[in-house]
C-alpha cells in the first residue's frame, strides 16, 4: 500500500512481523478467551466448549466468593497504590529536587537495581524476613507487639508489604521523571510572588508533577489487581487475590469457561477503576487550578511592577 | 535553595529509609545463600554448601539451563522484532503509528496472568486441535511468552534512541548517492546498534526473570528456573534457590552494569563522529 507511488517499500513494513507476532500471540489468544467466556465446561472432563452461548459465566463469576475475593484485591491494590504514592513522593522529590545533579543518575540507578532483579526472589526475601524463624519475628515477640511470632507471615498484612515493595520502583521512577522536568524558576517565581515553601509545594509543584503521579498509578495498580505471585509466596492461605483465583480455574479446575470470564471481569473493572481514578484526579486538579488561577489575578497588578 | 534545612534533612532520611527498605530482601538471599540449614528460612550457620548443593542436583543444573536457552532465544527474537518496529516508528510514522503504539501500550500494561492464561488455551489449539506440533514443546511456548513485553520495550528503547537522533544523517547519505539498503546498513545500523544492544540484555533479564507467563505455559520437562522456585515455595524451600538466586543477580547486575558502560560509551562516540564530520 504505497500511498506516494514511489518504488521504494513504505516504512512501516518494517514493523509488520512485530505487529504480526503481537496480533497471534497477544491479541488473538485474548479474543479466544473472551470467545471462552460466553462457553460452558461440559461435564467432568473437558475444559471449555462453546456449543451453548450465554451470559452465564459471568453471573458464575460474580458469584459471592468471587466477589469477596475480588472486592478483597480491590481493596488492597488501592491500599497498595496509595501507600506507594505515600511513600514515593517525598523521595522522589527528594531525589529530583535536592540532590546534586550529578550524583541523581546513580540513585535512579538503584531504585531500578530492585526491579530488574527477579521479583520471585525479592518476595521470597521477604518470606525469609517475616518467617517465624528469622529475627524480625523473634524481636517483635520479645518486644510484646506481636502475641506469636507465626502472626507475622500468610497475612493480608504480609501480603499488602510485598505488594507495596515490588511495585514502589515502579512509582518512584515517574514521580522522578515529573519532578526532574519542574523548571526550577516556577518555583522561585511562586517563592518571589510571596507563596511559602509548602504552599509552593502543594499549589505549584506538586500539580505540575500530575503526568508522573497518574503513570505511577496505573503502572503500579494494574499489576497489583493481576498480581498472583505476591499472595502465593507471603499469603498462604489466607492472602488469596483474584489472580489466584483465575489461575485456579485453568490450573486445578480446569473450568476454561469461568476462568475466562473472571480475567475479562478482571481486565474491564481494572481498567474502568483506572479511569474512574484519573478523572478523580484531573476534577480535584481543575477546581484547585481555578482557585490558584483567582488568587494570582488579585496579585498580578502589584507584582508586574516590582 | 539546597541549604540543608529541617525539611531537607527529614526528606533525606526518608529517601534513605526507602533505600534500605528496596534493597533489605535483596540482602537477605544474598545472606541467606550462605545458610547451612536444610530449610532457606531457617538459619543454622555459614556455610558453603548451598553453592556446591547445585552442582549435585540435576534439577536445579536443568531448570536453570532451560531459562538460560529460553533467554537467548527469546531475546534475540525481540530484539530483531522490535529493532525493526522502533526504526519504523522513529523514521517512518504514518497513519499506522498510532494504532501501533495502542497495541505496544496494551501489551505493556496488560497483567501478565492475563497474557498467561490466554496464551495457554491458544497453544492448546494451535497444537493440539489443528496439530501444529511446535506449539506443544516447552521451549517454543518460553520463547513465545517471554517475547511479547521484550517486544514492547526493545520499541520502545529503539524508537527513543532514533527520535533522539538526527535524521540528517541518513539523509546525508543519501545525498551522497548511497541507496536506501547501504543508508540503512551503514548509517542507520551503526546509529542504532546501542539501542538495539541495550534493549536485547534487557529482554535477556526479563526472560530470565519470568514467572508468572511461565507457571501457565508450562510443559513438564521444559520448567524454568522461576517455576522451579514457585513449586518449591509449597513444597520447601532451600537454600540452594538463594545461592542460584545469588549468582543469577550477580549475573544481571553484571549484564545491566555492561548496558549502562555502553550506552555511556556510545554516547559519546556518537557525538565524536559528528565532530569529526
Amino acid at each position: 500500500m504505497p500511498r506516494n507511488g514511489s518504488s521504494r517499500l513504505p516504512g512501516f513494513v518494517l514493523a509488520v512481523p512485530a505487529w504480526l507476532w503481537l496480533t497471534a500471540f497477544f491479541v488473538v489468544p485474548f479474543l479466544q478467551i473472551a470467545w471462552f467466556s460466553l462457553g460452558e465446561k461440559p461435564g467432568m472432563f473437558g475444559s471449555h466448549s462453546n456449543a451453548v452461548m450465554s451470559l452465564d459465566r459471568y453471573a458464575e463469576a460474580f458469584s459471592p466468593t468471587f466477589f469477596t475475593i475480588f472486592r478483597a484485591t480491590l481493596w488492597m491494590s488501592v491500599l497498595g497504590t496509595v501507600a506507594c504514592l505515600l511513600i514515593a513522593l517525598p523521595a522522589a522529590y527528594f531525589m529530583a529536587l535536592k540532590v546534586p545533579a550529578h550524583r541523581r543518575g546513580l540513585l535512579v540507578a538503584l531504585v531500578m537495581v530492585p526491579y530488574w532483579t527477579s521479583f520471585l526472589i525479592r518476595t521470597i526475601g521477604w518470606k525469609v524476613i517475616l518467617s517465624s524463624e528469622g529475627a524480625l519475628a523473634g524481636f517483635l515477640t520479645d518486644v510484646g507487639l506481636v502475641a506469636d511470632p507465626h502472626d507475622l507471615l500468610n497475612t493480608r498484612g504480609a501480603v499488602l508489604l510485598g505488594l507495596i515493595y515490588n511495585y514502589l520502583p515502579l512509582m518512584i521512577l515517574p514521580l522522578y521523571v515529573a519532578f526532574d522536568r519542574v523548571d526550577s524558576a516556577l518555583g522561585e517565581a511562586s517563592k518571589d510572588l510571596g507563596a511559602g515553601r509548602i504552599r509552593t509545594f502543594f499549589q505549584v509543584t506538586l500539580p505540575l508533577a500530575r503526568p508522573g503521579m497518574i503513570a505511577g498509578i496505573i503502572l503500579v495498580f494494574i499489576p497489583m489487581m493481576g498480581d498472583y505471585v505476591t499472595p502465593a509466596v507471603l499469603g498462604g492461605t489466607k492472602g488469596t487475590m483474584v489472580g489466584s483465583l483465575i489461575a485456579s480455574q485453568f490450573l486445578t479446575a480446569q473450568n476454561w469457561a469461568l476462568g475466562s470470564a473472571m480475567a475479562v471481569v478482571l481486565i474491564l473493572l481494572t481498567m474502568l477503576i483506572v479511569i474512574l481514578a484519573i478523572s478523580l484526579m484531573w476534577a480535584v486538579g481543575w477546581l484547585l487550578h481555578r482557585r490558584s488561577r483567582l488568587v494570582i489575578g488579585t496579585v498580578r497588578t502589584k507584582e508586574v511592577t516590582a | 535553595m539546597s541549604r540543608p534545612s529541617g525539611t531537607n534533612i527529614a526528606l533525606g532520611a526518608w529517601t534513605t529509609l526507602v533505600f534500605l527498605f528496596l534493597f533489605a530482601p535483596i540482602i537477605v538471599i544474598g545472606i541467606y545463600s550462605f545458610n547451612g540449614g536444610r530449610l532457606l528460612t531457617a538459619w543454622d550457620g555459614f556455610s558453603l554448601e548451598p553453592f556446591t548443593a547445585i552442582i549435585d542436583r540435576p534439577t536445579v543444573r536443568h531448570t536453570v539451563a532451560v531459562s538460560l536457552q529460553t533467554a537467548v532465544v527469546a531475546a534475540l527474537l525481540a530484539t530483531v522484532l522490535g529493532t525493526l518496529a522502533g526504526m519504523a516508528m522513529a523514521r517512518f510514522p504514518g497513519h499506522w503509528t498510532g494504532p501501533f503504539t495502542l497495541l505496544l501500550l496494551l501489551v505493556s500494561v496488560t497483567p501478565e496472568i492475563v497474557d498467561g492464561i490466554a496464551l495457554l488455551p491458544w497453544f492448546v489449539t494451535l497444537g493440539q486441535d489443528w496439530s501444529l506440533l511446535p506449539f506443544n514443546n516447552g521451549y517454543v511456548r518460553l520463547v513465545i511468552g517471554h517475547s511479547l513485553f521484550a517486544t514492547a520495550v526493545v520499541t520502545y528503547i529503539v524508537r527513543a534512541r532514533l527520535v533522539g537522533l538526527d535524521a540528517s544523517l541518513e539523509e546525508a547519505s543519501a545525498d551522497l548517492y548511497a541507496k536506501p539498503v547501504a543508508t540503512f546498513f551503514k548509517v542507520t545500523i551503526p546509529l542504532v546498534g546501542p539501542a538495539v544492544l541495550a534493549g536485547g540484555l534487557l529482554a535477556f533479564t526479563l526472560s530470565l526473570d519470568n514467572t508468572v507467563i511461565s507457571s501457565f505455559i508450562n510443559v513438564s520437562g521444559t520448567t524454568s528456573w522461576p517455576v522451579y522456585v514457585l513449586s518449591s515455595v509449597r513444597s520447601g524451600l532451600k537454600p540452594e534457590i538463594a545461592a542460584v538466586s545469588t549468582i543469577l543477580l550477580v549475573f544481571t547486575l553484571l549484564v545491566l552494569g555492561l548496558v549502562a558502560w555502553v550506552l555511556k560509551r556510545s554516547g559519546s562516540s556518537v557525538t565524536d563522529t559528528m565532530a569529526v564530520n
